[in-house]
């Protein structure tokens, strides 16, 4: 992918760019918001990536405000060091897609990143996701493998789902608990780790395949092959 | 107002040496006499109780209260003009 | 001296305009009959002055005296349509005398005045009384005053006191009431309550001021050493890459602590009021117990729920479940498997919300429950749970900010922990 990142701090640029790149996308980087008002506006990025405060009178949420003015419709995730609850409704507000507060683990921003760039585009809106031999009925709302039928819970479905439209991606336990289940605290136990097991175990049990793999330091990724 | 009478009171010893101050005359037995006269004159002199208060000025000034005499003589004739 | 203008100043204006009329009457005279008219008119007018005030005097051009009851003309007096102040003599003694004098073509001249004497004292008494009232009206107004504003410095010392007080720096003292629920009650009803609030944001910042010291200088100081040891030791890369991985755990762990700690002061400071909003807390709770319940389920634990249909409230989503999400984890951590959680919530008779969380665990002895509920901060952090060990702080912080409170009893066996929330 064809990265954008604006931020104003040379060593948290520097990392994120190095990560970026050995992750293996193209990154652009601006030091100031200006600079990156005029990269975004005058070429083609999948992802912009951008400080919230930035110096030089353009700040983060000035840039999508005024990009999204022209119509611009790139996904924006926003890096922030201010983690109250309005600044992350204003950033979203103003035309954000993510919101990451610093400090944030690279995994994290990276999974984030790749599930902006890939997101299902929404012309042709999917009523069955499928991987290997499972499948998941949107419409009739059931999952079956190896066409056998899993008994599921609407939450695991709404999990399920989730992995599944980020298929071969990682999905981290944050973006879990936001997408998922709409929270945005620190639930003080690994209480997502014990749902994913828990789907797991009715995805997987009785096959030699397992479908949910854990990455260290990241969080989940669904996919076919081990 | 009230700065004006003790200027008044100063003012007064020095100029009652040149002149003395004019007297009033009507608090006289003559004056008594006059309003009699007056009274007199009038037509309802003898109806009350204008004409008890006439003869009560009279007596009055004649014991010698002149100007107690002359006020009641005086109230007999408004009495009087009044009964007309 | 409005009184005095109003009595003694109309006493003077009304003997001027008489003495305006009787002139005039004499100048129509005057034209109408001359001389003799004139004469006839100040006769008639003597014999029908009843008040024994009036004073004429008419003088021919040569100055002799044509009618009137004064023998001279009086002294002082210019027969130039001027007001004059002269005295008379009356009986013998002399008596003060208003003068209006005119001038007729030919040379008549005629005074027309009334002895003011007994309006001077008329007014004299009239001073007087208002001068005397005027002392007196003074001297109760005064003493009003005076009693007045003993009677408000008696009821306004203890507040006064109190707020002396508290400015030395005394933040425990409040204003005793007298119970008689007047104005000075009211008023020290709500600076007890302003006081209060003050109170809990001081408690806040010493709390998190606490906290920060141990929540955050611990695990930064424990990363420290560990990373120095590695440094220090013999260099193998598996052991410095332990080392490091050990290093950005405890960071980890700071971040969480740290955001534990802003989103306390957050709840605390009420800026989140913000996210406030209609909510259906039975819904909300319902999606914590099942958020959690997988972790009851993990451990063997039973996890019971108590709600009604619904429980329409206004607050903020995110910080309730997080509260409810806390009492239950902590619930859950000291529950031992096999045992049992219960959520139970509802509507109070009046208004608010009642919220329990129920444990069968060993709960809390009298002394921690009564510590847990002065200083959330002191007790919670100091039992060695993991978590970040400000779980029960933020759940206060929530229910004050949702006008509520949160208290902690013994469920016999267990904690039962019931955080009561106002009507939004």
């Amino acid at each position: 992918m064809r990265l954008l990142l604006v931020e104003d701090d040379a060593e948290v640029a520097r990392f994120v760019r190095k990560g970026l790149q050995e992750a293996g996308h193209v990154v652009e980087h601006a030091a100031n918001g200006r600079d990156g008002l005029f990269l975004a506006a005058s070429e083609q990025f999948d992802v912009l990536v951008l400080d919230r405060m930035l110096p030089g009178g353009v700040d983060g949420v000035r840039l999508v405000e005024t990009l999204r003015a022209q119509e611009n419709r790139t996904p924006v995730l926003f890096l922030s060091a201010l983690s109250a609850v309005d600044e992350r409704v204003r950033g979203l507000k103003a035309g954000g897609d993510d919101y990451l507060v610093k400090p944030f683990a690279f995994a994290e921003l990276l999974a984030r990143v790749e599930a902006l760039g890939r997101r299902p585009s929404g012309d042709a809106p999917a009523t069955r996701l499928r991987i290997a031999d499972l499948e998941m009925d949107l419409l009739s709302r059931t999952v079956t493998r190896g066409g056998k039928r899993l008994e599921i819970q609407p939450r695991e479905f709404r999990l399920l789902e989730h992995l599944l439209r980020h298929a071969g991606q990682v999905v981290t336990r944050t973006m879990l608990l936001e997408k998922v289940w709409d929270y945005h605290f620190d639930p003080q136990t690994n209480v997502i780790d014990v749902h994913v097991s828990r789907l797991r175990q009715k995805l997987d049990k009785g096959f030699d395949r397992p479908l949910i793999h854990t990455v260290r330091n990241a969080g989940y990724m669904i996919r076919a092959e081990a | 107002m009230r700065a004006l009478l003790p200027a008044l009171l100063l003012l007064a010893p020095t100029t009652a040496a040149l002149e003395p101050a004019a007297r009033v005359t009507t608090d006289s037995r003559e004056y008594c006499a006059e309003l009699a006269r007056r009274f007199a004159t009038l037509p309802n002199a003898e109806a009350e109780p204008a004409r008890s208060l006439a003869a009560e000025g009279v007596r009055l000034c004649d014991a010698g209260h002149p100007r107690t005499g002359v006020a009641k003589l005086r109230r007999a004739i408004r009495a009087a003009r009044m009964g007309q | 001296m409005v009184l005095w203008y109003a009595t003694a100043g109309s006493l003077d204006r009304q003997t001027d305009a008489a003495l305006r009329t009787d002139a005039l009457g004499l100048i129509e005279s005057w034209r109408g009959a001359g001389a003799r008219g004139v004469a006839e008119a100040v006769a008639e007018r003597l014999a029908n002055d009843v008040e024994g005030t009036a004073i004429y005097v008419f003088l021919d051009p040569a100055g002799r005296r044509v009618a009137g009851n004064l023998d001279r003309w009086p002294r002082g007096v210019e027969p130039d349509l001027s007001w004059t102040f002269t005295t008379v003599q009356r009986e013998g003694t002399e008596a003060e005398a208003r003068v209006f004098a005119v001038e007729f073509g030919d040379g008549h001249r005629v005074a027309v005045g009334r002895d003011v004497a007994e309006k001077n004292r008329l007014r004299e008494l009239l001073a007087e009384g208002i001068a005397w009232s005027a002392v007196t009206a003074t001297l109760f107004a005064l003493a009003g005053a005076a009693l007045l504003r003993r009677a408000v410095e008696a009821r306004l010392r203890p507040a006064a006191q109190t707020a002396q007080a508290i400015a030395a720096g005394d933040l425990s003292r409040r204003v005793p009431l007298s119970r008689r629920e007047d104005e000075f009650d009211r008023l020290g009803e709500s600076m007890n309550a302003m006081l209060d609030r003050i109170d809990r944001l001081m408690e806040g910042v010493r709390g998190v001021s606490d906290s920060i010291a141990h929540d955050l200088r611990t695990p930064i100081a424990r990363a420290r050493a560990k990373l120095e040891e590695a440094l220090g030791g013999p260099g193998e890369p598996e052991a410095l890459r332990a080392a490091m991985e050990q290093g950005i755990a405890d960071l980890d762990h700071i971040t969480r602590v740290f955001g534990a700690l802003l989103r306390i002061a957050e709840a605390e400071a009420g800026a989140r009021r913000a996210a406030f909003a209609p909510l259906d807390l039975a819904a909300v709770l319902r999606d914590v117990a099942e958020f959690y319940a997988a972790v009851a389920e993990s451990r063997g634990q039973a996890l019971d729920l108590g709600l009604p249909p619904r429980l329409e409230m206004v607050g903020d989503r995110d910080l309730l479940a997080q509260a409810v999400g806390n009492l239950l984890d902590n619930a859950l951590k000291f529950t031992p498997p096999g045992g049992r959680v219960r959520l139970l919530a509802r509507a109070l008779p009046r208004e608010g919300v009642e919220i329990v969380v129920e444990d069968t665990g060993p709960g809390l002895s009298p002394e921690d429950r009564a510590r847990a509920g002065e200083r959330f901060f002191r007790a919670d952090s100091s039992r060695a749970t993991p978590g970040s060990g400000l779980g029960l702080s933020l759940v206060l912080a929530v229910a004050r900010l949702h006008g509520g409170d949160l208290t902690l009893e013994d469920a016999a066996p267990g904690l039962r922990a019931a955080l009561r929330l106002g009507p939004g």
